[in-house]
């Protein structure tokens, strides 16, 4: 089977490293090639890796609250850049303060981002969903 | 870069501090003689070091909290509170996000909406900003000593500043608040931004004036083993005594096994006070701190009392001379200042009901302080050798190689390379070594302790547990079982 590539990283100035630890050391057990760019990390720099390394799919986390800010306009960037009908996915603690998920869901999914993961989402979950999307077992 | 373990002289420093002061129109209001003047006059019950002194001789634990707001009225107010209505010791001054990364312009937008918006929209004090003039004030409003705390890789202006607006100390190192704060800042650079931190404080100590300084001990505060943490403590310690600074103390994060948090204290402070003396530095005062949990809390908030309280707990028992306080809105984000004193008052009470008793010495005990002492000691030997004795050149070396390696940590000089567990009681053990420099019988201990868990659990040793462990006291335990 061929290794699908997954850019991750946590998006903003955002310098929460220990789920982006996680997420990397899981997806590489599943038998993803990971690329992590880390915390911190700008739009251009997940875009940047995705194209770099043809990427399947870019996984973005976000933890303290200004994911909403951070993440506008990443769908069309990746359109401009070529990245036609790369997935994306969303997940931490997105947004500030709690509010009604459903809400929250829609507003990233009309973003452009195909899955949205609420507070605590537990990774093996989002693998799950992940192989489902590119018809993996 | 080229960095050596050796005190500045006042030609190096004094050279250095003209662009430091230059960096922010507010670094002109620093006049050196005028700090001594203003420093000479803080009483002993303002000034963090006697304090501490008196707290440690007396055999009693102090509580502080953290605290941070953008405005200084409302700083004060913040502070006065904590003071009067909870009831702290020793007072913070939390430092905004944008102050850390030296993005001054920001800070000045960050207070201007505050003023507009009548409330915070930084997460702490903007010291820099607010300049010496800003400090002295609330150093004036309140009646306890003052420290900033924050978690800067280059504080040097924030640092000549808070000093000479009277306040006493302040938390930072040069891998402390680097490793853990920032992705590509390199380790040299960070170390003599931190060794220019420590000349000012030893300038001071030259003038009479003892001002305390306090590493970062909890580092990422997620599963650090006890050695770990306490090999950086021990180095940034060192560091700072070769510059000059006379009263430092070192901290170290709950990790919620008993047993090993009281081994972990006295292990650093004894440790600490042997390296001083066999590196020639006997005239430091040694102090401690305990971190209450610094990992993922409970939402409930009555549950994250039972975390603030344990801790508060073992704080007492290891006979810590501080003890840095958690609120019930730690799982919700910033807090408000009634939490903020609640958390105060749940500490101050278990402290109280336990003062003057300590956690008796048993096998347990002693086995796990040599433990730490020894897995600390073959770090600390390999740095040195890295550096061919030269702690400096060595602490940047052994991060290069993995010889001191900080879990879940940011930043692209750390390796990464190790991974931290619990074992079955609770206890943080080493369950991937990367290249730390372990002999084979620290090496055997661990993987023994943590075989131990795994047989009991009917899982395999592996990262897996490491995952749990994380998340488990947010969920409610210390460790990590897997789900039924």
């Amino acid at each position: 089977m061929e290794k699908k590539t997954i850019v991750i990283g946590v998006i903003g100035s955002d310098c929460h490293a220990v789920g982006n630890k996680i997420i990397d050391y899981a997806l590489t057990e599943s038998g993803f090639n990971v690329v992590n760019i880390g915390v911190l990390s700008p739009q251009e720099d997940f875009i940047n890796a995705a194209v770099e390394t043809s990427a399947d799919a870019i996984l973005v986390s976000s933890l303290y609250g200004h994911g909403e800010i951070d993440c506008r306009g990443l769908r069309e960037k990746c359109d401009e850049a070529g990245l036609k009908d790369i997935k994306l996915y969303v997940g931490g603690n997105i947004v500030v303060g709690k509010q009604d998920w459903n809400e929250v869901e829609k507003r990233f999914k009309d973003m452009g981002f195909n899955r949205v993961y609420s507070p605590g989402t537990d990774i093996e979950i989002t693998i799950e969903d992940i192989k489902k999307d590119f018809n993996l077992n | 870069m080229n960095i050596k373990n050796k005190k500045w002289t006042e030609e190096e420093f004094f050279k250095m501090r003209e662009e430091v002061l230059s960096q922010w129109p507010t670094g002109k209001e620093v006049d050196l003689k005028e700090a001594v003047d203003y420093l000479k006059k803080v009483p002993e019950h303002k000034n963090f070091s006697l304090k501490l002194k008196k707290a440690k001789e007396e055999g009693v634990t102090l509580a502080q909290p953290r605290a941070g707001v953008a405005l200084i009225s409302e700083h004060i107010e913040l502070l006065t509170h904590l003071q009067n209505e909870g009831g702290a010791d020793l007072l913070p001054s939390t430092i905004d996000s944008y102050t850390r990364q030296n993005r001054y312009d920001e800070c000045e937008i960050g207070i201007q909406e505050s003023r507009k918006a009548g409330r915070s929209l930084l997460n702490g004090f903007p010291g820099v900003n607010h300049g010496v003039h800003g400090c002295k004030k609330v150093y004036e409003a309140v009646n306890l000593p003052l420290e900033a705390r924050h978690g800067t890789p280059d504080a040097r202006l924030l640092t000549e500043i808070i000093h000479a607006g009277g306040w006493t100390s302040n938390e930072g190192g040069g891998i402390s608040y680097n490793i853990p704060y920032a992705k590509n800042v390199p380790l040299d650079r960070t170390i003599r931004d931190w060794q220019y931190c420590d000349r000012l404080v030893g300038f001071y100590a030259e003038q009479g004036i003892i001002i305390n300084r306090e590493p970062f001990g909890p580092l990422t505060g997620t599963l650090v083993p006890p050695s770990t943490s306490n090999t950086v403590a021990i180095i940034e310690g060192l560091l700072a005594a070769e510059q000059g600074v006379k009263n430092i103390t070192v901290g170290y994060g709950q990790c919620g096994n008993i047993v090993q948090d009281v081994a972990a204290i006295r292990a650093l402070e004894s440790q600490m006070e042997e390296y001083l003396r066999e590196y020639g530095y006997h005239d430091v005062y040694v102090t401690t701190v305990f971190h209450q949990w610094m990992g993922g809390f409970p939402q409930d908030e009555a549950k994250a009392f039972g975390v603030i309280s344990t801790g508060s707990a073992t704080a007492a028992l290891a006979g810590a001379t501080k003890v840095i306080v958690k609120t019930p809105h730690e799982a919700i984000g910033v807090p408000t200042k009634e939490a903020n004193a609640q958390g105060i008052r749940a500490t101050k009470m278990t402290l109280n009901l336990l003062k003057g008793q300590r956690l008796p010495m048993s096998k347990e005990l002693q086995d796990e302080i040599a433990l730490i002492k020894a897995e600390t000691k073959c770090m600390m030997n390999k740095t040195f050798e890295l550096g061919n004795g030269d702690l400096a050149i060595g602490a940047v070396k052994a991060f290069e190689a993995g010889v001191v390696d900080i879990p879940f940590a940011p930043s692209k000089y750390n390796a990464g390379k190790m991974m931290p567990a619990r074992d079955n009681n609770g206890a943080v053990r080493y369950l991937n070594f990367g290249n730390l420099p372990f002999t084979e019988d620290i090496r055997e201990i661990n993987r023994r302790k943590l075989e131990e868990r795994a047989k009991f659990e009917g899982r395999p040793v592996g990262f897996k547990m490491t995952v749990d462990d994380i998340f488990a006291v947010s969920r409610g335990v210390l460790v990590g079982r897997p789900q039924k």
